[in-house]
């Protein structure tokens, strides 16, 4: 299979701290990998450094066997790599619509001279990106929200705006952070088909880190754990489970309510 | 449609005014152009600070670079007045451009103070450059003459008028497209922002740039219409001027700029008894509106228009 993502011994340090030390995992296209761990793991640090948001110590991160090391985050959002926020991070001052807007902007770029002088070019590319918008929505279920200031909604809703923020921008790589965080166990269900059918129909690769364990075994096609910045273990999620070192680190007591 | 009507509203106020205008004496005709001066300056400023997030306290040495530059193109090398401006405009946006580089990397009270330092320096370049600039005394602008007649204070405000409908125009357009999101996404998220590929940087440069143009053009055509410039005019009193008319018209919208620019523009005549208490006043009114009304009189007219939509709704549904 081909291989989307290469991360080699990659290292992060803020001061003194090692946050990620030596992480080396290979993604393949397509597939749906799960990233877990204790919290301190460093698996959000992991997607920052991926998403040039956190400078990196030293190592190596190839997206179709090119370097995003180096590039500035929006740089390697143009190469194709999305994200979530745990947290959302949504433009508050903004309409549901014109969030994803921006997500749309990504391969829909009016020139700035067209903008000023509303032209016909501008006014054509405004509409296309619209309409491509207004599937997204609707695709999420998210059309009687369009004119909905963000920062007037639930958290659950904006989670779901945050993923089809994320993919309006047509990633080929999507990293996803804790995705079901704050949702009810139905919108949870309901978010998991929805990324499984996202990434089969559009082949988008998806880096899903998670907490809850009954979502990672229903998502992922295979599981890599993290602690203090290490990878510890990596396999089907079935495996995953039963690994003793894992049990130690990470599930413990909470592996029989985890069991499928 | 919406678009299309609210060019239409916009064309027939410039129409408007035009004709009124007419009827006016010479005094309330610059007034008006000082108010649409203004107004100009803040849609510059609105877009920097309210949509990107920037503050400024250096908008005014902008106005200053578009105004001293146009003006001494007319005077030293003859260039006609018309295109005297635009290039003013141009330069204050290179200059733009140059400060942006490195102050769209500052935030809050960092860049205030860097701005506050761009000010200080064109304020000193002004005064230390006697021999061009005139210094501390000021600069007589030439008359602005076109096929070698003296352009009248009414045509005067006829560009005036032109150029406040074009700016108004062109920052509406911008911010109902790509540019204004971005602007605005910056602002409210650089995280997410950048995550969606917005280049942050150059989007908080970009804002610098254009809100310089804006400041440049509204310098140049201070420089024709008052006919005198010295540096006193765009110091920090001008800079605080101009950050009270986004304030208190609405930090973000175009509206707001208007409505800001064009309400306190009147105020320098109705404050003209207690006149060296100026600064003050300005300063009262910005915290005023900071703590009350810290979306600005934009929202009066937002309530204003729902309450005659209800009022229209409850009248179709009695009928």
């Amino acid at each position: 299979m081909k291989e989307r993502l290469r991360i080699e011994k990659l290292t992060v340090r803020f001061g003194g701290l090692t946050a990620v030390s030596e992480l080396s995992m290979t993604v393949a296209a397509g597939e749906i990998r799960g990233l877990i761990g204790p919290n301190g793991a460093g698996k959000t640090t992991a997607i920052n450094a991926i998403t040039g948001v956190v400078p990196i110590t030293s190592g190596l991160i190839l997206l179709d066997n090119m370097p995003l090391t180096n590039l500035a985050a929006h740089q390697i959002s143009h190469r194709g790599v999305g994200r979530t926020f745990q947290h959302v991070e949504p433009f508050g001052d903004m309409s549901v619509l014109d969030n994803v807007l921006l997500g749309v902007g990504r391969h829909s770029h009016v020139p700035f001279v067209h903008a000023l002088f509303a032209t016909a070019i501008a006014d054509r590319g405004e509409k296309q990106a619209n309409s491509d918008a207004l599937n997204i929505l609707e695709r999420f279920d998210l059309l009687s929200y369009r004119d909905s200031l963000a920062s007037s909604l639930p958290f659950g809703i904006l989670k779901r705006m945050d993923l089809a923020r994320a993919l309006a921008a047509r990633p080929q790589l999507l990293l996803l952070d804790e995705p079901t965080s704050g949702m009810s166990e139905s919108e949870a269900d309901h978010a998991i088909a929805a990324a499984r059918s996202l990434a089969e129909s559009q082949n988008i690769t998806l880096l899903v880190v998670e907490h809850n364990m009954r979502v990672m075994m229903a998502l992922a096609d295979s599981v890599t754990v993290m602690q203090h910045g290490c990878v510890i273990a990596e396999g089907a999620p079935s495996d995953i489970q039963l690994d003793r070192k894992v049990i130690d680190a990470y599930l413990g007591e909470e592996l029989s309510d985890a069991a499928p | 449609m919406f678009e299309t009507r609210l060019n239409s509203v916009l064309f027939l106020s410039v129409v408007a005014l035009a004709l009124t205008a007419s009827a006016l004496g010479s005094y309330p005709v610059y007034l008006m152009s000082l108010a649409g001066i203004n107004i100009i300056a803040a849609i510059g400023l609105n877009l920097l600070t309210g949509n990107s997030g920037q503050i400024s306290l250096c908008h005014s040495s902008f106005m200053a670079i578009g105004a001293y530059s146009s003006s001494l193109l007319t005077a030293r090398y003859g260039l006609p007045f018309w295109l005297a401006i635009p290039l003013g405009s141009f330069l204050a946006t290179l200059v733009g451009a140059l400060l942006g580089a490195p102050a769209s990397r500052l935030r809050g009270i960092y860049l205030a103070l860097a701005t506050l330092g761009f000010l200080q320096i064109v304020q000193i370049v002004i005064e230390e450059f006697a021999d061009v600039t005139g210094g501390v005394r000021g600069l007589n602008v030439p008359k602005a003459t076109f096929a070698g007649m003296y352009v009248s204070e009414y045509v005067r405000f006829l560009l005036v008028l032109a150029s406040t409908g074009f700016a108004i125009w062109s920052a509406t357009n911008l911010l109902s497209s790509r540019v204004g999101r971005e602007l605005n996404a910056v602002r409210l998220s650089p995280h997410a922002a950048q995550a969606l590929g917005v280049p942050v940087d150059r989007i908080r440069l970009t804002a610098f740039a254009l809100s310089a143009a804006y400041a440049g053009l509204a310098g140049g055509l201070m420089a024709i219409v008052v006919g005198f410039i010295d540096p006193g005019e765009f110091g920090v009193s001008a800079a605080l001027r101009q950050i009270t008319f986004i304030v208190v018209g609405g930090m973000g919208t175009v509206a707001g700029s208007v409505i800001g620019a064009a309400v306190l523009s009147a105020m320098p005549e109705l404050l003209r008894p207690v006149k060296e208490y100026n600064d003050i006043i300005y300063t009262l009114i910005l915290l005023g509106f900071l703590t009350f009304m810290p979306r600005g009189l934009v929202t009066l007219w937002d309530s204003f228009r729902i309450q005659i939509a209800r009022a229209t709704s409850t009248k179709e549904a009695r009928t």
